[in-house]
């Protein structure tokens, strides 16, 4: 589902660069370390989507959740799919399990802060 | 429940309100000279790294382990500031050491009035040490624990919980009105040891600083006691981080110098309307570390040269949605 990255980045970017320049295409590339043209492209849909480093990198610089971007463009961070090749079965049910529950559900599994005796 | 995500505490009251929501996390900074000018607020120098502390449990002491919580690395003579971030209102006790930092009393559950024990967010984005005076406060400094500085020991003379606490209590579900759209700030995130024996850190009194905790203007029965969150945060000196976490800790801290050099801006934060709470008079009559130091025949702080700020940025609450402290450097 590579549909909507670029647009989701171009929009996000621009909306940036309204309020400061530093967002341009070519400032945002470079951070970032690609080809301004490349950027472009990509953000046209022309190319398919960066590298995960690289998709993390621009959610960095846009300030949006590296995860979102990734599934935005398709994939699943390596470490998600480490942690799912490690406990394969465990993980494949657990996702099949929640996929439909609604937030609020699916946020009471969230690893707890412990709280102790003070 | 508290989710720990991106060295961000997440509080989370799901049973009160699908908005009922608190981020906190702890600020790296710049430490203010402690000589007794004021100063406004300094920038937020990027997230102390926080970890569960059952992850560790084989190499945190016992006693960590009975409080839960978290743990955060900490410099000695480093200086932090909490930031919070949520458009739910909700009322937040803040205790280091078990000491309340707004008024200087022993930590209890609850929340309380004359004086108001609690801050309240939104409306206050940050809390960056003890209330000592109306308007001023004296920055959250990390001392070793044992060494008589921190702001637990001045008060009880006992060094026997360290860190920090936090308890949230969200605004009752029949009191919370959504925030309108552009007009809130949401408090977005708008720096060596000289003795390390402790394992644990003490936050004591530093320099002062301008800010205000604001009064709670709501009655005190809109705050949803039923449903508080609590947080034991330990401060794990930085050179033992390593040896627990098997992570690299931050690099040490920014010097007032490095500060000025890099034309890191400086704060001042007013939001009209409010009114401050008084200081409390036991934190004002708390040595800082620098007055310590010197009762104890010690140079605790390395750098305390005052200086001049010159960037100082007004941000004024309401009007830029996600106004943010920190800057880029």
């Amino acid at each position: 589902m590579t549909t909507g990255f670029g647009d989701y980045v171009r929009t996000r970017r621009e909306a940036l660069r309204a309020h400061d320049d530093r967002y341009s295409l070519r400032q945002v590339a470079q951070r970032i370390g690609v080809e301004p043209s490349f950027l472009s492209k990509v953000e046209r849909d022309e190319t398919p989507p960066p590298s995960e480093a690289k998709i993390v990198a621009l959610a960095e610089e846009l300030g949006e959740d590296a995860d979102v971007l990734l599934a935005l463009a398709g994939k699943v961070s390596s470490d998600l799919q480490a942690a799912i090749r490690k406990r394969p079965e465990l993980f494949a049910t657990l996702i099949r399990e929640l996929k439909d529950l609604p937030d609020r559900a699916v946020l009471r599994l969230v690893r707890d802060v412990r709280d102790g005796k003070w | 429940m508290i989710e720990l995500h991106k060295d961000q505490l997440i509080v989370r009251f799901p049973d009160v309100h699908a908005d009922a929501e608190l981020r906190i996390d702890f600020q790296r900074t710049l430490r203010i000279p402690d000589d007794d000018r004021e100063y406004p607020l300094p920038a937020g120098l990027g997230r102390f790294p926080l970890r569960h502390v059952d992850d560790f449990a084989e190499r945190v002491p016992a006693r960590w382990l009975e409080h839960g919580g978290v743990l955060l690395p900490m410099y000695q003579s480093e200086a932090l500031w909490i930031n919070f971030d949520g458009g739910y209102p909700c009322a937040v006790k803040i205790a280091a050491g078990k000491i309340n930092a707004v008024t200087g009393d022993a930590y209890r559950p609850g929340l309380h009035r004359g004086p108001q024990d609690y801050a309240v967010t939104p409306g206050q984005p940050w809390l960056d040490g003890f209330c000592v005076e109306k308007g001023i406060i004296r920055q959250f400094v990390a001392m070793p624990l044992g060494a008589g500085y921190s702001a637990e020991e001045q008060i009880t003379g006992a060094a026997e919980h360290g860190g920090l606490q936090l308890h949230v209590y969200p605004i009752k579900r029949q009191h919370y009105r959504p925030p309108i759209e552009g007009a809130s700030v949401t408090g977005a995130p708008l720096g060596r040891a000289l003795f390390a024996k402790s394992f644990d850190m003490g936050l004591a009194p530093g320099g002062r600083m301008r800010q205000e905790i604001y009064r709670d203007h709501r009655p005190l029965d809109v705050w949803d006691l039923d449903h508080g969150h609590r947080c034991f945060v330990h401060l794990a000196n930085s050179l033992v981080w390593r040896a627990i976490t098997g992570e690299e800790p931050p690099s040490t801290p920014l010097t007032a110098r490095d500060y000025a050099r890099a034309h890191i801006p400086w704060f001042e934060y007013y939001a009209e309307g409010e009114t401050a709470v008084d200081g409390a008079g036991v934190l004002q009559r708390l040595k800082s570390v620098v007055a310590m130091g010197k009762a104890k025949g010690d140079v605790p702080l390395p750098e305390n040269e005052s200086l001049t700020p010159q960037t100082v940025i007004d941000l004024r609450r309401g009007l830029v949605k996600g106004q943010v402290r920190e800057g880029r450097f």
